[in-house]
């Protein structure tokens, strides 16, 4: 079929030429030394006032740069642009303003877990426990294996409690043609809203007070389950939907049944986004506090059995952050180095994984 | 040469329905779990408000109007106005803080920066979504409470005739607005996360359209990508809120926990978080403060819910590439 828009042309015109000189993409040196200029001297007048005067930092940040920042902006907006460059002046200002805000905040957060957590580490940090440790024990003795070791352990358990649970949950959600699915969707996203306490609260009135069970590392477990099922379920469905309908339709047409299609054809296609789900709620819930407080026991020894109070890095946390003691905050900070470390090790498994993927794909 | 018709395969009946007895436990398997997460939902609630139902026929309305915990009477005091009305203040805190800061930083990553610092803002932010709340805390406590209550006397000194930012005891540590700020620490990652979502699955033609135009960036932003987007970032905002509402052991940490209730005194020392109290007080609770204890959970976890339930609609309904 030929173009109609070709036949009705008269004069059969082509695209316009790109011209040689590419005026778009000259720079204009006046231009970019104004704006070189609009982004500079601001700070370096705070700066310069600040050094001079012996006004509060954050005074000048808000009452001297920000207001100069401002107008030299908007004037070389105009200046440049005319009347509508001063509106994109402002946005520009105060997106940068904010989004620096943003980073120096998480880069805070970050900086000081690094660099007040390196105080503590040490080998005999990371591998003794807590066993004839005071607040005032010198940080030579004493550390966060019993507590590395418990994290592992309940974490672990509610790994083996959830993922199953979660990976079928989202087959009934993508491999069924129930009525019920959009339910079961809305409660698992409502599930994720449930605020820890509460969950960690459930388990104890219903399990410890109601049925007199002892504290114990599973009870942990099990309030921990309802937080990371939503995670876990979430993205398994999300990797379950990537697959391509076709697939599993072929498989049903050669003649196989729902199940052996599933294990054979979409589990090995989903395989790497499974695989980052489970990661993912193991993130979720690694650093989950409240529930575990108020479920088992600390423990400062090493344990390995779940049905006695044992220790966990978070509750390690929370025991040694309120003491306003030198060594205790130390070692609080330590174990939150800790945490941070699994947690990263955790999220570039998942990319690591996620990144296989991308790279089978284009072979 | 036999029959034709013999030859053909046997009249299958057809059904969409699973006909092995293999796919029959396949498929039982699956609805068993997911009618078992139902099943998970409604036991804590329905446990939640039996363990509290005594609570809430004692104490009737008071329970979330009133402001005094006393659990030694007989009957027992319990009522959490203050704690409800505190995490209600935090949660408003933190979002007013939070927003802004998370627009400019999502609009920052998709529009301004380029891809190599986009890519990298992108990980560096998700990653920080996972950061647990007790490092916050830890963080909040010992490096950012003294700087944001610096922040929060030099707010009450230029505008302390502002009733928000009044103060009469001089104590700026443990206030609402540092509370208000940790929470804000932790929900920008995740408004971020969805606004930049959002304006990364958008039509690029109609932002260029307006640019093609005669609209400035300012413009498009404003008149384009916003509206456009607007639906998806209360969606986020929400689970922000959800988030905020149930957060426990950070604000545990940074707050001053207070049955005198504040309304929106948010600098001076004393506030309340819901979550919060059930962590302090559970320890050497009464069995009837227990109970006490419960219901606060459970209006929280009924608050929440609703929050969560209105944001997931919402997000749906702005990404309909996600159906």
């Amino acid at each position: 079929m030929t173009d109609v828009r070709v036949s009705m042309d008269p004069g059969n015109l082509g695209p316009m030429p790109r011209p040689a000189s590419e005026p778009w993409k000259a720079k204009n040196p006046r231009r970019s030394a104004k704006i070189l200029l609009a982004s500079t001297l601001p700070a370096i007048v705070a700066i310069a006032i600040g050094f001079f005067s012996k006004l509060d930092y954050a005074v000048i940040m808000m009452l001297v740069f920000l207001p100069l920042q401002i107008i030299s902006s908007v004037a070389v907006g105009r200046n440049i642009y005319g009347k509508k460059g001063m509106a994109d002046a402002l946005l520009v200002v105060f997106t940068i303003f904010f989004a620096t805000f943003v980073g120096v905040l998480l880069s805070s957060v970050i900086w000081s877990v690094i660099s007040q957590g390196a105080h503590a580490m040490s080998l005999q940090f990371i591998s003794q426990n807590n066993v004839y440790i005071t607040p005032t024990t010198s940080l030579d003795y004493g550390g966060v294996g019993h507590a590395i070791l418990g994290t592992v352990l309940i974490v672990g358990f509610t790994t083996l409690l959830t993922v199953p649970l979660g990976l079928l949950v989202a087959v009934y959600l993508t491999e069924t043609r129930s009525k019920l699915r959009n339910t079961v969707r809305t409660l698992v996203q409502a599930m994720s809203g449930l605020p820890s306490v509460v969950a960690g609260l459930f388990i104890y009135s219903a399990l410890i007070v109601q049925l007199h069970i002892h504290y114990g590392g599973w009870l942990g477990s099990l309030a921990l389950l309802p937080l990371m099922l939503p995670t876990v379920a979430r993205v398994a469905e999300e990797a379950l939907r990537l697959v391509p309908q076709d697939l599993r339709n072929g498989a049903l047409a050669l003649g196989a049944p729902a199940y052996r299609a599933f294990l054979q054809v979409t589990l090995p296609a989903a395989k790497t986004g499974l695989i980052t789900a489970v990661i993912l709620g193991i993130a979720r819930v690694i650093g989950e506090t409240a529930p575990l407080i108020l479920t088992v026991n600390n423990f400062n020894g090493t344990v390995i059995d779940l049905s006695q109070p044992m220790a966990a890095l978070p509750t390690y946390i929370f025991q040694f952050i309120a003491n306003s003691n030198d060594t205790s905050t130390s070692r609080a900070w330590g174990a939150a180095l800790m945490v941070l470390i699994l947690v990263a090790i955790l999220f570039t498994a998942a990319r690591l994984v996620g990144r296989d993927k991308r790279a089978a794909k284009r072979k | 040469m036999t029959d034709a018709r013999s030859n053909a395969p046997v009249r299958r009946k057809l059904s969409t329905k699973p006909h092995s007895v293999a796919d029959r436990v396949f498929y039982g398997l699956a609805r068993a779990a997911a009618y078992g997460a139902i099943v998970l939902v409604g036991l804590i609630l329905v446990f939640l408000l039996l363990r509290s139902g005594q609570t809430f026929l004692q104490q009737g309305l008071n329970f979330i109007l009133g402001s005094k915990w006393n659990g030694t009477l007989n009957p027992p005091v319990l009522q959490i106005g203050p704690m409800l009305w505190g995490s209600i203040l935090i949660a408003i805190c933190g979002v007013v803080l939070a927003v802004p800061m998370s627009i400019a930083t999502a609009y920052f990553i998709e529009f301004m920066a380029n891809k190599r610092v986009a890519q990298i803002a992108t990980i560096v932010v998700d990653l920080l979504a996972a950061i647990p709340s007790i490092v916050i805390g830890l963080w909040g406590l010992q490096v950012f409470t003294p700087v944001a209550a610096h922040w929060a006397q030099l707010l009450n000194k230029g505008l302390g005739w502002l009733p928000i930012f009044g103060n009469e005891t001089g104590n700026f540590r443990g206030s609402p607005f540092i509370a208000g700020w940790i929470v804000a620490v932790m929900i920008v990652p995740i408004i971020t996360s969805v606004t930049r979502e959002i304006f990364s699955q958008m039509d690029r033609d109609i932002i260029n359209a307006s640019l093609a135009l005669g609209g400035s960036t300012a413009t498009s932003f404003f008149r384009v990508i916003l509206p456009t987007a607007s639906g998806g970032i209360v969606g986020g905002v929400l689970l922000g809120l959800g988030r905020a509402l149930g957060e426990t052991v950070a604000i545990f940490f940074v707050l001053n926990l207070s049955f005198e209730i504040n309304w929106v005194d948010v600098v001076s020392n004393r506030g309340g978080s819901v979550a919060s109290v059930i962590l302090s007080k559970f320890g050497e609770a009464t069995t009837q403060e227990i109970g006490g204890l419960m219901a606060a959970g459970l209006v929280l976890f009924i608050i929440t819910l609703l929050v969560n339930w209105i944001a997931a609609w919402i997000v749906n309904l702005a990404q309909p590439w996600r159906r």
